[in-house]
């Protein structure tokens, strides 16, 4: 990249803030920043830090930072463009500051801490009542309370229909908006997160299965000489993470328990090993008996699914050898680590680590069984 | 279960059942379907419209001797292959037009921006 002008390379990282319509910061803003890491793990929620360099009598410590500009509940977007591709990264608020002042010249920081937009569902204790609506029309009665902040639902139907039944049961919402719904997706085997973009402002909600299907992303080389893409990775067989839940339900007429069969959960995990771990544990479910037969289903769904991912991998890689961002929640292969670990694997969470003249991504990958089911994987 | 064909490989002979890489100009473009009159169905990538034009940022760039479109968007993206946003920053049908002639001011896209069209996940 010698022929480059200076502050052309291939990655560009761009801050948008502002308190509900961000827009893009001051120059002083982006020169002053030092490092940001951000992590994003499905099912879960995504969180930054990002510091800035704080110097005496810059603007961030004349100005911004008494006026509010760093307040918590402030939106901030962070877009990276790597090679010309650009890709929203993050869509959070901020929720804490920190203030390093220090005795050096050019040591005192200013760190930022912030959640991404599941925060907002998470504020205020809410009690409601949902008569007659299945899980996912609930799911989608919440998110529409959050639309002026971009968020466009991503819903699916529930695997096992339960169909409500208004006249036995009046489903009740205790707690916050996002308990509800995180809890609603573990019931059912799926997971609930925001997927920032494509667009700067808008982010999708995505309450479903784990996207286990489609296209996989460009794949991760490991021990391949001139080719390697990825520093280290490292991974890890446990066989007694898989467990085989057991759920048994009573049938209120009769009064009679029954074992409820063991569902297939490749509809809810497509597998992407050939040889599918054997659960070793065995567990019963507890509260499954007094429940309606659809929801104990799938509830033995979900169980059997959350525990199948007994192979798990980790390493980092660096995005300038690489040349693509590592999105999470997506499958990518893995190839050179030797013929029992090479194949398709789940992103299960990357942590983003960009500083000027470096991004560097933490990753953990996750399946449920050796060996590739495919002769190729993607390049 | 063992005997599933893997999603990737069933669906990897026919056309446009994948995705563009994110790195494509087509990775926006919509996919259709055509019934053909036996009832098989054909996919095809629909017509991609350009985004507008004053929308995103552009700096100016005057075209030297020996230039091409493909080295424009190395020094600029780091990456010869993002060509294209150039091509629609200046709106030309044939890039070879962008840099034939010397001298030629052309609008070069900030590496960093976002181009404000529909874009889809």
């Amino acid at each position: 990249m010698s022929e480059q002008p200076v502050g052309q390379g291939p990655v560009h990282i761009t801050l948008l803030m502002g308190p509900k319509l961000a827009r893009p910061v001051p120059a002083e803003v982006t020169e002053a920043l030092l490092s940001a890491q951000i992590t994003a793990t499905a099912g879960e929620r995504s969180g930054f830090q990002i510091a800035f360099d704080l110097t005496k009598t810059g603007i961030i410590n004349q100005r911004l930072l008494p006026e509010g500009f760093f307040d918590p509940k402030t939106r901030i977007i962070v877009t990276v463009s790597v090679r010309g591709t650009p890709d929203v990264l993050f869509d959070g608020l901020v929720v804490r500051q920190e203030v390093g002042a220090s005795n050096q010249p050019g040591h005192s920081t200013l760190t930022v801490t912030g959640e991404d937009l599941t925060l907002l569902m998470d504020l205020e204790e809410r009690t409601a009542r949902y008569p007659n609506l299945p899980p996912s029309e609930r799911v989608l009665a919440i998110l529409r309370r959050y639309s002026d902040y971009g968020i466009r639902p991503d819903v699916y139907a529930e695997k096992i229909a339960q169909p409500p039944h208004q006249d036995l049961r009046v489903h009740y919402q205790t707690g916050t908006d996002l308990q509800y719904v995180t809890d609603l997706a573990r019931a059912n085997g799926y997971t609930f997160y925001l997927e920032p973009g494509p667009n700067p402002g808008q982010s999708s909600a995505r309450w479903g299965p784990e996207v286990r299907l489609g296209i996989r992303q460009h794949a991760l080389n490991v021990n391949m000489d001139a080719n390697t893409t990825v520093d280290q990775l490292t991974f890890a067989y446990d066989g007694t993470a898989r467990e085989e839940p057991q759920a048994r339900w009573q049938d209120p007429g009769t009064r009679q328990s029954t074992l409820l069969p063991q569902p297939p959960i490749s509809p809810l995990r497509p597998p992407l090993g050939r040889r599918p771990t054997p659960a070793l544990r065995r567990r019963t479910l507890s509260g499954t008996a007094k429940q309606q037969r659809e929801q104990a289903e799938a509830e033995l769904l979900a169980r059997a699914a959350v525990s199948a991912d007994v192979v798990s991998g980790s390493g980092s890689l660096d995005v300038n050898r690489h040349g693509y961002i590592l999105q999470p929640r997506q499958l990518v292969g893995v190839r050179g680590s030797g013929r029992a670990y090479d194949g398709d694997y789940y992103v299960k969470s990357v942590t983003h680590n960009l500083r000027p003249g470096s991004f560097q991504q933490n990753f953990t990958l996750s399946r449920e069984g050796l060996e590739a089911r495919s002769d190729y994987v993607r390049p | 279960m063992a005997d599933i064909e893997s999603y990737e490989s069933a669906l990897g002979a026919i056309p446009g059942s994948h995705p563009y890489p994110r790195t494509s100009r087509y990775h926006d473009a919509e996919i259709g379907i055509h019934r053909q009159e036996d009832g098989t169905e054909v996919r095809y990538t629909k017509r991609r419209l350009l985004p507008p034009l004053d929308a995103q940022e552009t700096q100016e760039h005057v075209v030297g001797a020996g230039e091409r479109p493909d080295l424009l968007a190395q020094r600029f993206f780091g990456d010869p292959g993002q060509w294209w946003r150039i091509a629609d920053a200046n709106p030309v049908l044939d890039p070879e037009e962008l840099t034939d002639e010397a001298g030629r001011v052309v609008d070069i896209p900030s590496a960093g921006g976002m181009p404000r069209g529909d874009r889809r996940v």
